[in-house]
């Protein structure tokens, strides 16, 4: 039973888009310490972006990655350096009634203008099969695309300028200023990262199952529960949370219903929480 | 004599309604080695931190090789040639020798990669224990280790003066030497060094000017021979 095959393929197909989901969350969060109640509605909104661009003008969703992306880094650094930076080093309540406050306003914007029905796009890609292992194409590519970009926001933070200034900024806000490293534009970068990544997580969003605002809620839900099983502020964290999310979704769904699957997933979280509260991997804790 | 490479003159500075620094006086020439020196709470590090811009200077002025940089952000402070290794290292955890040290080189967008490996390798030529544990996570140093580190990272920079505060706090005999050493090495390179020292017989070796703060204020200055045969500082500081 532990070893079917496609509960597997499908717990880390899953799996890998709830990482790449919780993974721009957790950089908010760790580094910023503002939770960021607006990512699920950005994975909404990025969503329906795709999936009208498909509609109307005919865009292949993937190529939408190109777009959403871009669009979602520039709104997420706009909002953070104009708004969020001015009440960041308040307490965490502060900035998390923002965002909160934020979303409604993003959430019921996107009731009118859409409508909440749920939207799907079609793209009949065919399925690749393995012995009896039935592997959607669509969602093939939708797994490895969200661990690549997963993976590739890693390299950035490891590798790259901009993520040693991030890190530092997280680690030492005051040892990094003497680096002379900008403190309120790291700041801002770093939540139009963690942007960004709704904006893609979106678009595969859109690919695989229907956008309907009803599940931003959910969405968000899943982010914090990845987050705890992983741990907070890093990006293997996320990914070893949000697969071992999807594994754990994919066998009780399969055993015992859908529904059970999501409420264990927040069983897990609350029990994590009062026995482990820095993650499996975590090292940082929540500060 | 001709113009100091610092010039600090009347500077207060402080914290919410707590003022702790009521007119500083200091200079500090180029190419010399200066101590501060002064008993817990007297401000040392309120005057490090108000330079550096991490403080906002409340008055007063700090004039820099013919700039005027109260009230300039820490970037700004540290593009006009000062570099702050601060109290206590504040290494990055998470990141290695080497990433810490490149951090140092942040603010250096003009330069080419050549340029910053080169500099690199001269930290490692100052400190090759650096080179040995350069993709060690900074903060798992012994602490003699973490110093070289974190001035290695101030070095990075390319300053003109270089601001230690708590050189030798919480370090092995042993390693105070060697850093002293390494730091009289990069003197006679051609840069000035500030260092904030509790130590005053440590001080008084490695430095040729001295300045002593007292609640806020420098209270006594002067070459470090003069102040070592000074009765008033002998007493208080020196024990003898
Ligand atoms: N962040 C701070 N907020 C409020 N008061 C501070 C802060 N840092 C230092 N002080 C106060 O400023 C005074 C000088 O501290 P400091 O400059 O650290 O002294 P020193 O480095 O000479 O030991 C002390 O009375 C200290 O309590
Ligand atoms: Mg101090």
């Amino acid at each position: 039973m532990f070893l079917d095959p496609q509960i597997l393929a499908n717990g880390l197909m899953l799996g890998a888009l709830y990482a790449c989901i919780a993974v721009g969350f957790s950089l908010v969060w760790g580094v910023l310490n503002v939770i960021n109640m607006m990512h699920g509605s950005l994975i909404i909104l990025s969503g329906y972006l795709t999936f009208f661009a498909w509609l109307h003008l005919k865009v292949n969703p993937f190529l939408m990655l190109l777009v959403v992306s871009p669009v979602l880094f520039a709104f997420g650094y706009a909002l953070q350096y104009g708004l969020i930076n001015r009440v960041v080093s308040r307490p965490v309540l502060t900035t998390l009634t923002l965002t909160f406050g934020l979303d409604m306003i993003l959430y019921n914007l996107m009731n009118v203008v859409f409508e909440a029905t749920p939207r799907r796009i079609i793209l009949d890609l065919g399925s690749l099969s393995v012995g009896d292992v039935v592997l959607p194409n669509d969602r093939l590519f939708a797994m490895f695309l969200a661990l690549g970009l997963t993976l590739l926001l890693f390299w950035v933070m490891r590798s790259s300028r901009a993520g040693r200034a991030i890190v530092a900024v997280r680690m030492d806000r005051d040892a990094a200023a003497l680096m002379g490293i900008p403190i309120r534009q790291v700041y801002a970068m770093t939540f139009a990262i963690g942007a960004l990544m709704a904006g893609a997580c979106g678009v595969l969003l859109a690919i695989t199952f229907p956008v309907t605002t009803n599940i931003s809620g959910l969405l968000l839900g899943k982010a914090f529960v990845v987050c705890v099983i992983g741990g907070l502020g890093s990006v293997p964290g996320a990914l070893v949370g949000g697969l071992a999310l999807g594994l754990i979704e994919s066998y009780t769904g399969t055993w015992w219903g859908p529904q059970t699957a999501v409420l264990l997933g927040f069983v897990l979280m609350i029990v994590l929480l009062m026995t482990r509260p820095t993650g499996l991997l975590g090292k940082a804790g929540y500060e | 004599m001709s113009e100091p490479l610092m010039q600090v003159s009347g500077l207060v500075s402080g914290y919410g309604d707590v003022q702790v620094l009521w007119g500083m006086e200091l200079a500090v020439q180029a190419g010399e080695i200066c101590c501060i020196v002064g008993s817990n709470g007297a401000g040392k590090s309120t005057l490090l931190r108000t330079i550096s811009g991490l403080v906002a200077a409340r008055g007063g002025s700090v004039r820099f090789a013919g700039r005027e940089l109260a009230g300039a952000t820490p970037a700004q402070v540290l593009q006009a040639g000062i570099a702050h290794v601060p109290e206590g290292r504040r290494l990055f955890r998470g990141l290695t020798v080497r990433d810490n040290l490149l951090l140092g080189a942040y603010h250096r967008t003009g330069a080419t990669r050549a340029e910053i490996d080169d500099d690199l390798g001269q930290i490692y030529d100052s400190f090759p224990i650096l080179k040995e544990r350069r993709n060690q996570d900074a903060t798992t140093l012994s602490g003699g280790e973490q110093q070289m580190c974190a001035i290695g990272r101030g070095i990075m920079s390319r300053p003109t003066l270089l601001m230690i505060d708590e050189l030798s706090l919480g370090l092995a005999p042993l390693a105070v030497e060697k850093l002293c050493d390494s730091l009289r090495a990069i003197n006679r390179g051609g840069l000035s060094i500030l260092v904030v020292e509790q130590d005053v017989l440590t001080a008084f070796e490695l430095a040729q000017h001295a300045f002593v703060v007292e609640t806020g204020r420098v209270t006594v200055s002067g070459s470090c021979a003069e102040l070592a045969r000074n009765p008033q500082v002998r007493q208080a500081y020196m024990g003898i």
